[in-house]
């Protein structure tokens, strides 16, 4: 009777440690995550626009046919990524994410107000900008943001308000660009 | 020598329950994760960057990119209003009224996520393209072949799986008050099958 007990008791703290493991080492473990397909597509810092979703390809998935997407693999290790792109609609929104796929920051066009805008990813403090809010003011359009990565991935949406808006809708994705450069002269390096 | 194989019994069923409990809760959502209103599922905790150890497991695995759960939500469907899976072979009536979002789109993929191939290049409707009442509702046919008004063609064969995306919610915590969602989000009904 005993030994039946030890051995229940056995197999429940076992099987719950082999649970608690296989849970929390699944992020780093899984080989097809969405860091590993993002990296799959294009270089770091570099502003891909995802062929539209078919049958026959998704980038990404489960992606939506009637959205189109652009992504950017940053990498902060040599200093600050620039992400500059247009914002057609109010449903546009910019999405950051650590490689695990946490979405820590995320903005769309209702809330922008505008129909550009530049976002500087940097790692805290090391943009070197003064001030957040007088850099704010000074320029409309530019929006710092601290990234708690050195690596991750911005996913831009824009959703198609009808078929007939795919072209359109493309074309001002692939305006987009992801980058090293900096406005240098609003900067302090 | 009896010791050692009763270890080793332990072992292997400590290692079953482990993985096996793990997979389920990863896969399949749990209680803790997820919530069920009638057919839809959804995980409440997606793309947060506190989301528990289960859904960023289930995300890892399954590849996505969700935007964090306080701005938009996805519903995924498998099986109808009754409980049956989601089939080519049958008919299916999707009904509901426009959520509390800025955009939604409902979506059909075959069971293993793929969009399904068909002249119409159909894959979807949203809150902008679908075709609505008067009183702002609307209703979504499923089938193989052409139906009037919002048809979203199925394939040949095989399983379904609906994904209805909510994006720049409103209140998403209000859509996920399961009596409130109830109340909103669309139900599906089979027609026929054959």
């Amino acid at each position: 009777m005993r030994t039946v007990m030890v051995s229940a008791l056995g197999i429940v703290l076992l099987a719950a440690l082999i649970h608690i493991t296989a849970v929390l080492s699944l992020p780093y473990l899984a080989p097809k995550n969405a860091w590993a397909r993002v990296s799959a597509l294009s270089e770091a810092n570099r502003m891909v626009v995802l062929p539209a979703a078919s049958p026959s390809h998704q980038s990404l998935p489960l992606m939506a046919s009637d959205v189109r997407y652009s992504v950017c693999r940053f990498n902060l290790d040599s200093g600050p990524v620039r992400l500059s792109t247009q914002i057609l609609d109010d449903l546009w929104s910019i999405a950051l994410y650590t490689p695990r796929g946490e979405n820590f920051y995320t903005i769309n066009g209702r809330e922008l107000k505008r129909s550009r805008i530049e976002i500087i990813i940097s790692t805290k403090n090391e943009v070197g900008v003064k001030a957040g809010a007088s850099l704010l003011d000074e320029i409309e359009d530019l929006v710092v943001v601290d990234s708690p990565v050195r690596e991750g991935i911005v996913v831009i949406r824009a959703p198609l308000l009808g078929p007939s808006y795919a072209a359109q809708t493309e074309a001002a994705l692939k305006r987009g660009a992801c980058s090293r450069k900096l406005p240098a002269s609003n900067l302090i390096r | 020598m009896r010791s050692l194989l009763n270890l080793l019994f332990i072992f292997i069923i400590a290692l079953i329950l482990g993985l096996g409990s793990a997979w389920y809760m990863i896969e399949e959502g749990s209680a803790l994760t997820t919530s069920r209103v009638g057919p839809w599922s959804v995980w409440r905790s997606a793309g947060k960057p506190d989301a528990d150890p289960y859904t960023k497991a289930h995300m890892a695995r399954a590849g996505r990119l969700p935007i964090t759960a306080t701005s938009a939500l996805y519903f995924f469907a498998n099986d109808d209003e009754t409980g049956n899976s989601l089939l080519s072979s049958c008919e299916y009536v999707v009904e509901g009224r426009p959520l509390n979002a800025a955009w939604w789109s409902l979506a059909v993929y075959d069971g293993t996520g793929r969009l399904i191939p068909n002249k119409a290049g159909r894959h979807s409707f949203n809150r902008t393209d679908v075709a609505r009442r008067a009183d702002g509702s609307f209703r979504i046919v499923l089938a193989r072949s052409a139906r009037p008004g919002n048809w979203l063609p199925t394939a040949e064969q095989g399983s379904l799986k609906l994904v209805l995306r909510a994006y720049d919610l409103r209140d998403a915590d209000s859509v996920l008050d399961k009596a409130a969602a109830e109340r909103g989000l669309p139900t599906i009904r089979k027609v026929v099958c054959g």
